[in-house]
């Protein structure tokens, strides 16, 4: 199957007053044509590091230390200004979390969809208005014609958001990076989301990195899962199997939260999430994870690959650490 | 027992805010050294109520419009008076009523926002109306029409002064406590059966406090400034009192041939007003780092 | 809701704070030491001469009547005579506007043109020498008393150097040293608003998905930041109006310019308190009318506005 992104031992840490928080600490990912893969964490994991870095939305403080981010075999990290750009929007696009702090309040959404594709094409936004329209069609965004000349403030948080959608898929990307599109809507309105994501995936053929605390979502929609703990990826898998045979403690415990029988309550994990600048030493989980035994503490295990899944846990599979 | 433990966690919890607040401060060098500025004014100016170097009423036009000497360290003015004592007099005028003024303005204008806002309906309604007639005045015209009506006078232009800057106080804390009131913690309070004072004092005053601090810090820098412009227009305090504006307006007349007799007073304005300034900013980032909107008046 | 809905909204809600304007010019005046009829006379004139006069201005009557007569004299664009000239106060005024207004002008647009760019340039580039002499601008400029900058101005380049005038409005070298002196004032505020107004912006949200559209840095900065860093720009600079007259009337003074805040001063030394009333009067009606343009400015720039306002409203 084609490889449309491929993370290679990507390290991303930011330089705050109160030390280095390393938040991508050794990542290796790979993304196929056409697939959805989900990142479940935490908040304080790091995937919203990982999201950006992938997009090429770096900002300072943050800075890439090692690594990296091959786009169809073109690391991103490397590339300039203007390629970049060339790529934004176009060939990469991203669905961010909160649709009210990320669209301009003074401009219509329709203009604002529009520099898209003034972006890549060039001439005056006004001429793209049309395809705007049929954009806003295919994300389902009501009375579209009317639409296009609202102001963000006019439209509620689930059509707020499919505008962003319409921003990120308007150049019919190869990738999307959705970061916590839905975390910010309501439920009902998140199913509407997540099923229109589909539906655009298997439309443009496109690969979808979805971003979620809410590992129950990524279970519904995600083709594999990578969970993501304290800025390390601890388990890689299909999501079916994932869902039927968790390897992980970490895995374990956060599956068996979403499932539980009647009249027994969830157990939440013990303990609470490790400060990034200063992880605990070896297995970042071993102060939570209720199997863990002295080496955890001193060998911080690899991924490696164990019956078609990639785990990182001394406990599990073939040789590590 | 656990009370007892818990009250003395909260005080130490505070100190230790405090102790946070006055380090972030001394790391503001600029904020730190005009600190130490203003208090050598300061005691340049009390040290002036037990000593100066001449009697600053003295005229004698034989020695008028000396320039610095040895014998007069920063000259002397048209009317043959030593500068430098007039200086260390009139700080007691400009820095003084500016002081009392700003400090008698946040009074009223911080209680009347604090009514204002927690009692809201009429009481409110009224005192809005009355700020927004104060504000329709540009600051220094209120305080010169002020003037013109109430005569000159110290007195008079510490009421000046006081009106012209309690509205933006009024507007300020009432802003924080219709923030603060509708807050989970007071309803909680409310429920409880709490008095509407100790809402007031537990929970409104220390969120109302910083804001109020900085805000007087750039107040006092600008009512230095006013307090001498009136003096300069002749509005203020009445001659022969030494305050710094009214020396600069007298002096002006000899600019070409002494300058210095302008020079001097305009400087130690400058120096104050400039320290009040720096302390505010400083001030303001130790107490709140977020807030950078409060606004600098002029 | 429409701006022209707004702006009668607007003007509508601004006539309690201009009769409450009116009420305190006028219990300005009142509350004056010293008998105004007397002083119309004179202090040689005789009893009955004073009283005649009193009762032909109405001083007699009970104040509230006064009041109303004044409002109502007001209304019809009378602002009495002033005592020292005899001509009616509004044609004083009025002939020494325009000198204000070219003052105010040439001085807002050197202030302008020196303080937003300073601004977007400090924020933009932050820890450079732009954002050293920005602070030191600002800092000037919200410390130093108006009054003194303006001597040292004239003691430099009047006296020293000899190159510029340093009183009168005769010729249009005239100009430069008030209008520099007048910018000053306004220079430290503005500098320091853009500039932290920008600051603010470029770290907002929606600058991120203009990254990420893959749009020209440039576009980016005009569009994205710059518009919407402009909306408390311009708030503030109408709010500086304010500022803008009370400077007005020192620099004025200082370098005898003859507009309106110089005439207030003449006015006050000669004791000519009708003339006193009405420029201050005059003057809080340019203030209160320039706040309900900026006003609506602001709604035209920014569409949240409008819209929240023809809701609470």
């Amino acid at each position: 199957m084609e490889k449309v992104l491929e993370v290679v031992d990507l390290r991303v840490y930011y330089e705050i007053p109160q030390g280095t928080v390393k938040a991508v600490d050794g990542v290796d990912l790979e993304v196929f044509k056409g697939e959805i893969l989900g990142v479940a964490g935490e908040s304080g994991s790091g995937k919203s590091t990982l999201a950006l870095t992938i997009a090429g939305l770096l900002r300072p403080p943050a800075k890439v230390v090692s690594g990296k981010v091959l786009f169809k075999g073109v690391d991103i990290l490397k590339l300039g200004n203007d390629e970049l750009r060339s790529i934004r929007g176009r060939r990469i696009g991203i669905i961010f979390q909160d649709p009210v702090t990320y669209l301009n309040p003074i401009y219509t959404v329709g203009f604002q969809v529009g520099e898209v594709f003034e972006a890549h094409r060039g001439g005056k936004v006004g001429k793209y208005f049309s395809e705007v329209i049929n954009l806003f069609k295919a994300v389902k965004i009501g009375d579209p014609e009317r639409r296009v000349y609202s102001y963000p403030h006019q439209l509620s948080g689930g059509m707020k958001q499919r505008v962003l959608i319409s921003i990120a898929i308007a150049e019919k990307p190869e990738l999307i990076v959705a970061d916590e599109p839905t975390s910010a809507l309501d439920v009902t309105i998140q199913a509407e989301i997540v099923e229109l994501l589909n539906e655009i995936r298997k439309e443009l053929n496109t690969s979808i990195v979805f971003i979620t605390h809410d590992l129950a979502l990524l279970l519904e929609i995600a083709d594999r899962i990578a969970v993501m703990y304290a800025g390390k990826l601890v388990e890689v898998g299909r999501a079916d199997e994932m869902y039927k045979d968790p390897l992980h403690p970490y895995t374990k415990a956060l599956i068996s939260t979403l499932r539980y029988e009647r009249k027994r309550r969830p157990t939440p994990i013990k303990g609470s999430i490790p400060s990034l600048i200063n992880p605990p030493p070896g297995c970042r989980f071993h102060p939570r994870c209720p199997y863990a035994i002295s080496k955890c503490s001193q060998v911080d295990p690899k991924l490696s690959s164990v019956s078609g899944r990639l785990v990182s846990c001394l406990l599990v599979g073939g040789s590590n650490g | 027992m656990e009370d007892e433990l818990i009250l003395k966690k909260i005080s130490e919890a505070r100190k230790k805010q405090l102790t946070t607040m006055w380090e972030v401060f001394k790391s503001n060098k600029t904020a730190y050294t005009s600190l130490y500025v203003l208090l050598a004014i300061i005691m340049l100016v009390l040290v002036g109520f037990f000593y100066t170097p001449y009697n600053p009423y003295d005229f004698d036009l034989s020695r008028a419009r000396q320039p610095p000497s040895p014998k007069h360290l920063l000259g002397t003015d048209e009317l043959g008076r030593d500068i430098l004592s007039r200086l260390m007099v009139g700080g007691r005028y400009t820095i003084g009523i500016s002081f009392i003024s700003v400090i008698l303005g946040s009074i009223i204008g911080s209680t009347l926002g604090l009514i204002s806002g927690f009692f809201g309906g009429r009481i409110d309604t009224v005192v809005q109306r009355v700020v927004d007639v104060a504000l329709a005045f540009p600051t220094t015209l209120l305080a010169i029409a002020l003037m013109v009506s109430l005569g000159p006078g110290i007195l008079s232009l510490i009421v000046a002064i006081s009106i012209s800057t309690f509205p933006t106080y009024t507007r300020l804390v009432r802003g924080v406590v219709l923030q603060v009131v509708n807050e989970d913690y007071v309803a909680a309070a409310k429920l409880l059966g709490r008095s509407s004072w100790y809402i007031i004092f537990k929970h409104i005053l220390p969120n109302v406090i910083s804001p109020i601090i900085v805000q007087t810090s750039y107040y006092l820098g600008f009512s230095i400034l006013l307090a001498s412009a009136l003096g300069f227009l002749g509005l203020g305090v009445p001659p022969p009192t030494p305050e710094w504006g009214s020396m600069i307006g007298s002096g002006r007349v000899y600019l070409f041939s002494s300058p210095h007799i302008v020079m001097f007073p305009g400087l130690f304005i400058t120096i104050t007003a400039l320290s009040f300034n720096l302390i505010g900013d400083g001030l303001r980032d130790a107490l709140d780092p977020r807030s950078r909107m409060f606004l600098r008046r002029f | 809701m429409t701006l022209a809905r707004y702006l009668v909204r607007r003007v509508w809600h601004s006539i309690p704070t201009l009769i409450g304007a009116l009420l305190f010019i006028f219990i300005l005046v009142r509350v004056l030491p010293g008998d105004p009829a007397r002083l119309i006379a004179g202090p040689e004139a005789l009893e009955e001469d004073v009283q005649r006069i009193r009762e032909q201005l109405g001083l007699d009557r009970p104040l509230y009547i006064q009041f109303i007569d004044y409002v109502s004299t007001i209304l019809k664009g009378d602002f009495g005579r002033s005592i020292k000239f005899g001509t009616p106060v509004i044609n004083e005024i009025l002939f020494r506007l325009p000198y204000t207004i070219v003052l105010a002008l040439v001085a807002e647009v050197i202030a302008v043109a020196v303080a937003l760019p300073l601004g977007i340039l400090s924020a933009l580039r932050p820890n450079s020498k732009t954002s050293y002499i920005t602070s030191i601008i600002s800092l000037v400029g919200a410390s130093t008393p108006v009054f003194w900058i303006a001597l040292i101005l004239i003691y430099v380049f009047s006296v020293s150097l000899r190159l510029l005038p340093s009183s009168g409005a005769e010729s249009p070298r005239h100009i430069i040293l008030p209008a520099i002196t007048l910018s000053l004032v306004l220079m430290g505020n503005l500098t320091r608003i853009t500039r932290s107004s920008v600051i603010e912006v470029l770290s907002s949200n929606h600058v991120l998905t203009a990254v990420a559209k893959g749009l020209k840095d440039r576009v980016i900065v005009i569009r994205h930041v710059l518009k919407n860093a402009l909306i408390p720009i311009v708030t503030i600079m109408g709010l500086q109006i304010g500022n803008l007259l009370g400077g007005a009337i020192i620099t004025e003074t200082v370098f005898a310019w003859p507009g309106i805040g110089s005439l207030l001063i003449d006015a006050i030394f000669f004791r000519d308190y009708t003339l006193i009333q009405g420029i201050i009067l005059f003057m809080v009606l340019v203030f209160i009318i320039i706040n309900i343009v900026v006003d609506i400015i602001y709604a035209y720039i920014d569409p949240r506005i409008r819209d929240v306002l023809w809701r609470t409203s």
